[in-house]
């Protein structure tokens, strides 16, 4: 009877153990909309063209600090992409078909909410926008955000003046086969010309021209062409050229200054080390540093991507530090951004559409984020 | 004088049209003009890394093959190869519509050591083949000098201008 006594004790005794080791079911949960504060700016806003299905291009949300996905704006067609001073919308200019890969084509613009990353209000289009690589200057506000500048291309170059007080077409500016729209003083419009020169339409307050003039040229399209990806910094507008000089103008009077441009490349570098990507140079006005991705190559590698990022004091015009990027395990970089806030993040998008989130002033890798979309190749910001 | 130069004007003409409408001679020509800087460049060894994945091959450059990226014809497209999409490298896939404007490179052909002008039009009216992506850029340019941007969507003229895929289409031997 002991042992039978003892044996009752110890089946009791465990399945004791067990009734106390096991866990509480789960509570109920209640579907709900995950819902975004007010943008921050250490959230990088990623352009994905979504290369292999092209109609289905979005931007993805990342935060830079929690280092989370935050959810997408969905794009359409090879979209041109703007983004409000408030970072509270996202200014999506793309193209859509009545049967999705074809039929009636409509051009429009949507206007994003950054909260809950659904569009808010669109304005149709005159069905001629430029398809064409993203960059500040392919869609631009006004600075007091009243107009919209769209970029055309049909191959004719022009642009079109979107009234946001209206919600109307101001109308069409023709650009004699200058492209893009650099938004400069209060109406003006910029755009790059084949002869080296700026030509700069001035709008009236109804969004028409008032005015135009060609500034002397300040670059060579032949021997040393600019990309065209360049880095709004307040009034000025940083370039790169191929063979990396860096050229400043400053559109803040009615005839556009520019700046004695300066090498990136020493004598030695110069041809064989380059800037290459999409979005090629990023750059903190308060700080004074200029970002490049730059590879040793040479002519025709202008968009292989950087394997190291090199680091100008923008005042001195000294290099500071040229980090390797480790680009066999994420690819080389093809877009450079940093934040503009006082603890700047630097993002950096790969080839293989990794997001990475680097110290600004050390250069050492926080994070890499791999595959945020499938061809991310610009980051878009105010 | 206009912005638009004979570069520009040149684009409102099928290359291949104007090609067949113009002396030989005076059709290159015009072609110098727009290729300063672009032509007789020989072929550069290039590392394309990851981002040609149809050129991911070992061993010797495929130059004679229509589906790398390292294939002869393609050394300034930007896109995915027609050959991989159901086409050839100088013929769209079925269903598909030629790009009117196009943008143009001269290219070096190992084989008989003669550089050759091409043009790289588009395929277009689908979406996006998604098929043997291949991007080379030799004399590439900016696009406010259009006719050697391969950037831009050269389908924006065709009444659907939908990108589906690149071809490369021999245009003439290049004067040196």
């Amino acid at each position: 009877m002991r042992a039978r006594r003892l044996g009752v004790a110890s089946v009791g005794l465990l399945l004791g153990a067990a009734a106390m080791a096991e866990p509480p079911p789960l509570a109920t949960e209640h579907l709900d909309v995950a819902h975004l504060p007010n943008p921050s700016p250490h959230w990088a806003f990623v352009y994905d063209m979504a290369s292999a299905n092209q109609t289905d291009a979005r931007v993805w949300i990342f935060d830079g600090d929690r280092y989370e996905h935050l959810g997408q704006i969905d794009g359409g067609y090879w979209p041109s992409v703007a983004m409000s001073a408030d970072r509270r919308t996202t200014a999506v200019v793309t193209t859509y078909f009545s049967r999705g890969w074809h039929g009636t084509r409509t051009d429009v613009v949507e206007f994003n909410d950054n909260s809950t990353l659904l569009p808010t209000r669109e304005i149709v289009l005159p069905p001629k926008r430029m398809q064409g690589p993203p960059s500040a200057f392919a869609v631009a506000y006004s600075a007091d955000e009243r107009f919209l500048y769209v970029s055309n291309l049909t191959p004719a170059a022009s642009f079109t003046v979107v009234n946001l007080a209206t919600g109307a077409i101001a109308g069409e500016v023709e650009t004699d086969g200058c492209v893009l729209v650099i938004a400069g003083g209060a109406r003006r419009v910029s755009s790059l010309c084949e002869s080296g020169r700026l030509l700069t339409v001035t709008l009236d307050e109804a969004g028409h021209e008032a005015g135009r003039a060609l500034s002397k040229p300040f670059f060579d399209a032949d021997k040393d062409p600019i990309f065209v990806q360049g880095q709004p910094v307040g009034s000025r507008v940083v370039f790169l050229s191929f063979l990396g000089d860096v050229y400043t103008v400053d559109l803040s009077a009615a005839e556009p200054a520019f700046a004695a441009p300066w090498p990136m490349t020493t004598a030695a570098e110069h041809g064989h080390w380059r800037p290459s990507g999409n979005q090629v140079v990023a750059v903190h006005a308060g700080r004074k540093r200029l970002y490049a991705p730059m590879h040793a190559a040479g002519e025709g590698m202008h968009k292989e991507g950087g394997t190291e990022i090199w680091v100008f004091d923008t005042e001195s015009h000294q290099r500071l530090a040229r980090w390797p990027i480790d680009a066999k395990r994420y690819g080389p970089v093809v877009a450079v951004q940093i934040t503009s806030d006082e603890h700047p993040l630097l993002f950096a998008v790969t080839e293989t559409a990794t997001l990475l989130v680097l110290d600004p002033d050390t250069g050492r890798l926080r994070h890499a984020e791999e595959k945020v979309g499938q061809s991310g190749w610009y980051l878009v910001s105010p | 004088m206009s912005e638009l130069s004979i570069v520009d004007r040149w684009l409102e003409l099928s290359s291949r049209s104007l090609a067949q409408r113009t002396s030989r001679r005076g059709f290159l020509g015009t072609l110098g003009q727009a290729l300063v800087g672009a032509s007789v460049l020989p072929l550069l060894p290039i590392d394309r890394s990851s981002r040609a994945e149809a050129a991911e091959g070992h061993g010797k450059p495929h130059v004679d093959d229509p589906k790398q990226c390292e294939y002869w014809k393609y050394c300034a497209i930007d896109g995915y190869l027609c050959s991989c999409c159901g086409g050839t490298s100088a013929s769209c896939p079925p269903g598909s519509t030629p790009s009117p404007i196009t943008w143009i490179g001269t290219c070096h052909n190992p084989a008989d050591g003669r550089d050759y002008i091409v043009s790289y039009n588009d395929c277009c009216g689908k979406t996006s083949c998604g098929n043997c992506w291949c991007n080379r850029n030799q004399g590439e340019k900016p696009m406010y000098r259009l006719s050697l941007n391969n950037d831009v969507n050269w389908c924006m003229a065709n009444d659907n201008p939908n990108y589906h895929c690149s071809v490369s289409v021999i245009l003439g031997v290049a004067e040196k």
